[in-house]
């Protein structure tokens, strides 16, 4: 399947060494996502999203199974490949941010593209290009430490977004910002998806960041137990993932 | 309750605690270690080769305790943000400020005092250490000097306590003034925004000019005395806090500025983090500039003590050997050198005469030294003697000066009987057992100390048989006495340059690995985007060489120019001095990679 992005198989992820307090992280996970796709992924604490997130994005490694993305099986790379795979097919956005403060925003955004070693006025282009689709072309020359949280944030964006990768992984990115920049965000993600095709797959607990997604999968204890798509509305996509959580909320009573 | 609470805090944070206490341990240890030969004037008065010995100590223990005192600072500092956190927490959950605070001052004397208990003992033992290190390195044993010495531990005791104390009153204020949402968060308030650095053209001349009047007064120092002493200290030390502080940033910001270098690959990284960083290091680059300066300055002037034995020795005479009638014995320790320069002498000895063979002189013709560095063969016409053994005795003045010079200075046993120089028939004719001299020039003097030492040895035992009153120096003799003077100066140059050099890289090696917690969120994002560890290696490669290179570069220069002050009593204060600096190279790139080590243990976890 040339189109799917992602496709996760049988995949388990066990903490711990035998004999001592083993922790099942992830249990026989499996779903593919296909190209083009804004997926979420959601459940409770602990529930095992952030696992499946970080052995999607190669920074944890599985126990059993296997994960192929953009058609490279990652779970039988090399650390020194990954951290390629990584520089060049993914994008990260995180909760805060993880911006170098020591650099500006221009020059955090082009971080990728210096390690690709490209040329400066290629860099240039491209940021800048990034820079007008998220809307922070005035702060480019400005230090991370004086820009608002949405603006940390749309800046993290460019900068998973500079080097076109395969997918964005998002984990909690609206965790660390007020409704209307989260707001905002989510906009903005959901119309790099629409308009420029970009596959993103984001972590979260809270619905109404999830209502902007496609599709939902609901992880509970290590384990894929459901996944919803959205087939109307926005609205509508959120009752139906809050009455999810409220059934899921309902079971444990 | 609340002290068992942040003793556990401390123990949490042990790796931290160890840092500082190493930190102050260090310096505490060094300053003692000074304090035992600065206030041993017994000992530095007896084997000092200059005559203000003293004063130089007194003014090296003021920069000591300068530098000591904004090293307290700084480690004060990263206690409090080990602390503040903590401190806010207990607050927050209702404790007492004015507790808290007893809390944080009982903290602050405690750890000083057990940073002096293990300072003061590491200091003795490090001065034990050094001493028997020298002393077996340079073959001596010095008499007087006392790694345990009760003056010593009583100020540095006295010193310590008053800079703990003030430290813990400063920390008592700061608190006061702190809001408890402050402490709370302390760890989390971002940086500082990176400033452009202010072009401060007033600040970079005054450091030049600072800098120029240190270096003159060093250079003038003979001429200046005591007053340039005291103005090279504080305008060397002036001049290179104001340049650093002034110009540091501009570098930086200059080479970060030049997009070819910084915009490539991980380049971008290191730089920021230097440009970045340049605000809070540049006073401790330039104390550990000054450190360098004083460190490689003391090695080079013990070194260049020690090799001024070798410079006298060369200026006291040509020839390395000279010996009248070789027995086997000398001979056989003859043998056994490389000559690139040899001759013999046939003469026989008169009652107040020396009567050497002119065929013999005349087809060995030596070297003579004219002025301390003009060596020269002898080029004048040895004397036609006609008539008589008692003519030519009477017209003994007319013997050119080189060739009197020559024979009454290198080849004479006795430089009480004159020389004259007869023919083959003459010298036939005179009554006495014909003697030799060999005199020879060595490939490589000191290569063959040992056989010098026999020789002289063996021209004792002769000369206490024989009736020669005015017996002439050797060579080795002169290389030898100087070396005993010299001692004792080499001994408190090498031992201070030791530690100096311990006292700067515990400084730098502090600051960079007390700053190192704060980076691992950046060096983690960097891998978690996909940068190789390869190119975060050599970031943090790069940035430390950097770090480094800033200090070495104007402390090297400090000495360069420094060690002129040596001139007016070492022959050439200059010779071999690459070898000190070599030395002192090689000590500090060891160092150099040990900190990069260290900080990568922090910043770049191993992979599980």
């Amino acid at each position: 399947m040339i189109d799917s992005v992602v496709n996760v198989s049988n995949v388990s992820k066990v903490y711990g060494s035998k004999g001592e307090n083993q922790f099942q992280a992830l249990e026989e996970v499996s779903f593919s996502m296909q190209e083009g796709e804004f997926i979420g992924i959601m459940g409770a604490s602990g529930s095992g999203k952030t696992t499946l997130l970080n052995t999607i994005s190669t920074l944890d490694n599985v126990s059993r199974g296997q994960i192929e993305i953009a058609g490279t099986t990652i779970t039988e790379m090399k650390e020194q490949a990954l951290a390629d795979f990584r520089a060049r097919k993914l994008g990260f956005i995180f909760q805060d941010f993880n911006l170098l403060e020591s650099m500006t925003v221009y020059e955090n955004i082009a971080l990728p593209l210096f390690l690709q070693k490209m040329g400066r006025g290629r860099v240039k282009e491209k940021v800048q290009h990034v820079a007008d689709i998220l809307d922070i072309r005035d702060i480019l020359s400005k230090y991370p430490a004086i820009i608002s949280g949405g603006q940390k944030q749309r800046t993290a964006a460019a900068r998973a977004l500079v080097h076109n990768p395969s997918i964005i992984l998002a984990d909690e990115p609206t965790g660390a910002l007020d409704s209307s920049n989260a707001a905002s965000l989510l906009e903005t993600l959901q119309r790099l998806n629409e308009e420029h095709q970009v596959s993103i797959m984001m972590v979260t607990h809270d619905a109404y960041s999830a209502s902007y997604c496609e599709r939902i999968l609901f992880l509970e204890d290590g384990q894929l137990y459901k996944q919803i798509n959205k087939n109307g509305t926005r609205e509508e996509f959120f009752k139906n993932i809050l009455d999810e959580q409220a059934e899921a909320g309902r079971k444990k009573l | 309750m609340l002290a068992k609470l942040a003793w556990n805090g401390m123990k949490s944070k042990r790796k931290d605690y160890i840092i500082l206490l190493a930190g102050l341990v260090m310096s505490i240890a060094i300053f003692y270690m000074f304090q035992t030969l600065a206030l041993n004037r017994d000992f530095t008065s007896e084997n000092a080769m200059i005559s203000s010995m003293q004063l130089v100590f007194n003014v090296g223990s003021c920069l000591l305790a300068a530098v000591t005192f904004f090293y307290i600072l700084y480690t004060n500092m990263f206690l409090l943000s080990l602390r503040q956190q903590e401190y806010g927490m207990f607050m927050l959950l209702g404790a007492k400020k004015q507790y808290i605070k007893r809390l944080m001052f009982v903290e602050n004397l405690l750890i000083g005092i057990i940073a002096l208990i293990i300072g003061i003992a590491a200091g003795a033992g490090l001065s034990q250490l050094t001493a028997e290190l020298i002393m077996g390195q340079l073959d001596v044993t010095l008499e007087g000097y006392q790694p345990f010495y009760l003056p010593s531990l009583a100020v540095t005791l006295l010193f310590f306590l008053v800079l703990f104390f003030v430290t813990a009153v400063w920390n008592h204020i700061k608190l006061s003034r702190l809001q408890v949402l402050e402490l709370v968060h302390a760890e989390t308030k971002s940086d500082q925004v990176p400033q452009q650095p202010k072009k401060n053209i007033v600040t970079i001349t005054a450091g030049i000019l600072a800098l120029a009047a240190g270096w003159l007064s060093l250079i003038f120092m003979e001429s200046l005395r005591e007053l340039g002493v005291f103005s090279a200290a504080i305008m060397t030390t002036l001049g290179t806090y104001l340049l650093f502080s002034s110009l540091l940033p501009v570098i930086t910001n200059a080479m970060k500025k030049k997009q070819k270098w910084n915009e490539n690959g991980i380049q971008s990284f290191t730089l920021s983090q230097l440009t970045f960083r340049i605000h809070s290091l540049k006073k401790l680059l330039a104390t550990a500039a000054m450190l360098i300066a004083l460190g490689a300055g003391a090695i080079s002037g013990g070194m260049a003590f020690k090799n001024n034995a070798e410079n006298i020795a060369e200026r006291s005479a040509v020839y390395d050997a000279v010996v009248h009638s070789p027995t086997a014995e000398e001979e056989e320790i003859l043998e056994d050198i490389t000559f690139t320069e040899a001759a013999e002498y046939r003469y026989k000895k008169g009652e107040e005469y020396n009567y050497y063979l002119k065929e013999d002189l005349e087809k060995q013709r030596p070297q003579i030294q004219l002025t301390t560095d003009n060596v020269k063969r002898v080029e004048a016409d040895l004397p036609d003697q006609e008539g008589s053994l008692e003519e030519v005795e009477e017209e003994s003045a007319s013997i050119p000066n080189e060739w009197s010079q020559f024979l009454t200075m290198t080849a004479a046993e006795d430089y009480s009987r004159r020389p004259l120089i007869v023919s083959n028939a003459l010298y036939d004719d005179i009554e006495a057992e014909e003697q030799v001299v060999f005199i020879g020039k060595a490939d490589d003097f000191l290569a063959y100390r040992d056989q010098w030492a026999k020789l002289d040895e063996l021209r004792e035992e002769k000369l206490a048989s024989s009736e020669e009153v005015m017996a002439s120096t050797s060579k080795y003799s002169m290389y030898e006495n100087y070396n005993t003077i010299a001692t004792g100066t080499v001994f408190m140059g090498f031992f201070l340059g030791i530690a100096f050099l311990a006292m700067m890289a515990s400084c730098l090696m502090f600051k960079v690995l007390s700053g190192a917690a704060k980076d691992i969120p950046r060096y983690e994002m960097l891998r978690k985007i996909g940068v190789p560890k390869k190119l975060l290696n050599q970031s943090v490669f790069k940035e430390l060489f950097l770090v480094f290179l800033f200090p070495a570069l104007l402390g090297i220069t400090h000495v360069l120019i420094g060690m002129n002050m040596f001139s007016f009593i070492i022959v050439n204060p200059y010779y071999r001095i690459w070898i000190s600096l070599l030395l002192f190279t090689t000590i500090y790139v060891l160092y150099y990679l040990l900190t990069v080590k260290m900080y990568k243990s922090v910043v770049l976890p191993e992979e599980k």
